[in-house]
């Protein structure tokens, strides 16, 4: 299964689905779908940022997760390309690559409020993971 | 309408106990015959879930801008009882105190019309869209202030006037404000977004007064035909995001700590009185102060900018009222004929107590509480009144703006960016926005009718109308 991501229909707020072989990967591609949604599709960069997760089960580990890189994004005006994500147990490390905001590059998204609960599943496929996600705009 | 609802007014649907398991009450909302054709199940699922919680008082109630949302439905109103009912984040939203104000000037549509350079100045002195920041250096003591105070903080420290004060909901802030239960993270936030509008559906419009339904509550309101008006619609910014991200969490374990069963996870919740329960709610009521404080900033640019520009008094620029849609509030209302205490949510609906009511200002006392109905981009805004029937039948609560009926994917692969803003221009309509993408998300194709949301109510008469106002340029973020 490849990684990949897509926004489906929703009236309110924006849906995506995600799909990816494995969980960690399936971390790293919602996280750039957050990314899009906000700045828009122009991201690269090489600063690093790290950050440590523990919660309580998958689901609240992958809300907690962008909940901090939307915090760490907003404080520190950073727009995030890519993660290397490690999840060991309801554990997570993320290495995350990105470049500082910039008015011109960065404009085209919309402002994420929150990550949202409601239907957020993680689901284990044959050939990988699959999640549906709202995220508030 | 869909399977399982039943009709029981002209405008009125009742979603029966058992729509899906563990209800409490039953689901009511207000809704016309051909609003309903966009109604999503998903809704009025919510909806139900709501009515699953406990302490629910009379109804789970949806207003005509009922649609999808998280936990509750977007226009979602419940009241719980203090004594054994929940709060929840979920009926609030991200954005605490999001919500309206409109200001009064006194220019006419011939002193602003075509003016590109207006909107041009508003757009460059207020900071809209993603990663904009304040033009005030808030230290940790001010944003405390803010949170404490709100508009009356603003009021105190230059952003306006003592009058402004009496025409805000709470008069510009809830008392029960704890800064303590704010992280220091949502701190960090609020620093450098004092005065800023954000993104989405946030925007700052110039408009003109084109109709008026009820000349007496117009004139104690402070409206006229012809005349410029401003409205501001934002909230609390990152740092309201940050308080409900940070409640959930803490909420979602008092949800398994008391033993509540929730039907979706964003409906976290904890009893009213439990330590976690106070807890949000003085958080929340903080972020609501900061909410305040942030349209009253927004308002003292715009009228230094309209004062320069066309030598008016900062003074007549009075503020017509400012309402909050995203937010709990302790009320007393009357049920069964009985004073009572109660918890009301109102996620994306509008407060609209009627006459009489000791909140609202004394001048407008015999006419009930202003209603401010922001309309989407290039269609008509209104402003109501607030009824004694909407005391008896809704927790004294109407709809909050147009309800979207189109979702971004949709908008993006129907429509261009160039092409709302060339219409728009068409109809007199002067946009400005940081991207395409922003235009595209909020143009007029995407929401009901905004005439449409307010005749529901206005004839369910749980607000009235008072005026129409139509817009002639807009900021968004």
């Amino acid at each position: 299964m490849r990684m990949s991501f897509e926004e489906i229909s929703h009236t309110a707020d924006v849906k995506i689905r995600v799909r990816a072989p494995t969980l960690e990967a399936l971390f790293s591609e919602t996280l750039k779908a957050l990314m899009q949604v906000m700045y828009g599709p122009n991201l690269n960069g090489d600063s690093l940022r790290k950050i440590q997760i523990e919660s309580d089960d998958y689901e609240a580990l992958l809300a907690d997760f962008l909940s901090e890189v939307l915090f760490i994004s907003e404080v520190e005006s950073l727009v995030f390309s890519e993660a290397s994500v490690r999840i060991d147990g309801y554990s997570l490390n993320a290495e995350l690559t990105g470049e500082p905001f910039s008015l011109i590059r960065h404009s085209g998204g919309t402002e994420v409020k929150g990550i949202s609960y409601s239907g957020l599943a993680i689901k284990c496929e044959a050939k990988g993971y699959m999640l549906d996600i709202i995220f508030d705009v | 309408m869909l399977e399982g609802v039943n009709r029981i007014g002209m405008h009125e649907w009742e979603v029966p106990v058992g729509y899906v398991a563990g209800m409490r009450v039953p689901g009511r909302f207000f809704l016309s015959e051909s609003l309903g054709k966009t109604l999503e199940p998903g809704a009025i699922q919510q909806l139900a879930n709501v009515a699953t919680l406990p302490g629910i008082l009379k109804n789970s109630l949806a207003m005509p801008d009922i649609h999808w949302g998280y936990g509750f439905p977007i226009g979602g109103v419940a009241a719980f009882s203090v004594d054994d009912g929940i709060i929840s984040p979920g009926g609030v939203g991200f954005d605490i105190n999001c919500g309206v104000r409109l200001l009064a000037t006194p220019l006419l549509y011939k002193d602003v019309a075509g003016r590109r350079d207006l909107i041009d100045e508003l757009f460059r002195t207020v900071p809209t869209g993603v990663g904009a920041k304040g033009a005030l250096k808030v230290s940790p003591r001010v944003l405390e202030s803010m949170m404490i105070t709100g508009a009356r903080w603003a009021v105190r420290a230059g952003y306006g006037n003592e009058r402004d004060l009496m025409r805000c909901e709470e008069e510009g802030f809830m008392k029960a404000a704890d800064i303590q239960a704010v992280s220091a993270k949502a701190k960090q936030r609020g620093i450098p977004q004092g005065g800023t509008l954000g993104s989405g559906n946030h925007f700052l419009e110039i408009q003109i007064v084109r109709e008026i339904f009820n000349p007496s509550a117009a004139k104690a309101f402070g409206l006229a035909l012809g005349q410029v008006c401003c409205m501001i619609h934002c909230g609390s910014r990152g740092l309201g995001h940050q308080v409900c991200t940070d409640h959930l969490k803490i909420l979602e374990s008092a949800t398994k700590k008391y033993h509540i069963t929730i039907p979706d996870r964003q409906l976290a919740c904890a009893p009213i009185t439990s330590p976690e329960g106070i807890s949000y709610f003085g958080a929340m009521a903080a972020a609501a102060n900061y909410a305040w404080a942030n349209r009253q900033m927004i308002s003292h640019t715009t009228r230094q900018v309209l004062s320069k520009m066309f030598s008016i008094e900062y003074e007549d620029m009075p503020l017509i009222y400012d309402v909050a849609h995203n937010v709990a509030k302790m009320e007393e209302h009357i049920m069964d004929g009985k004073r009572m205490n109660v918890c009301v949510h109102r996620k994306g609906a509008t407060r609209a107590f009627g006459p009489g009511s000791k909140d609202i200002p004394p001048e407008l006392n015999s006419f009930g509480q202003p209603v401010i109905i922001p309309g989407s981009m290039g269609t008509s805004s209104f402003v109501l009144h607030g009824t004694q029937l909407a005391m008896d039948r809704t927790f004294g609560s109407t709809c909050h703006g147009a309800g979207r009926i189109m979702s971004r994917t949709q908008a993006k692969k129907d429509l261009s960016g160039r092409e709302i803003m060339a219409n728009l221009l068409k109809e007199g309509i002067i946009v400005r926005a940081h991207s395409e993408n922003a235009i595209v998300d909020e143009a007029p194709e995407v929401y009901k009718p905004s005439d449409e949301v307010v005749n529901v109510v206005h004839e369910v008469g749980i607000s009235r109308l008072v005026a129409r106002l139509a817009p002639i340029g807009v900021i968004k973020g």
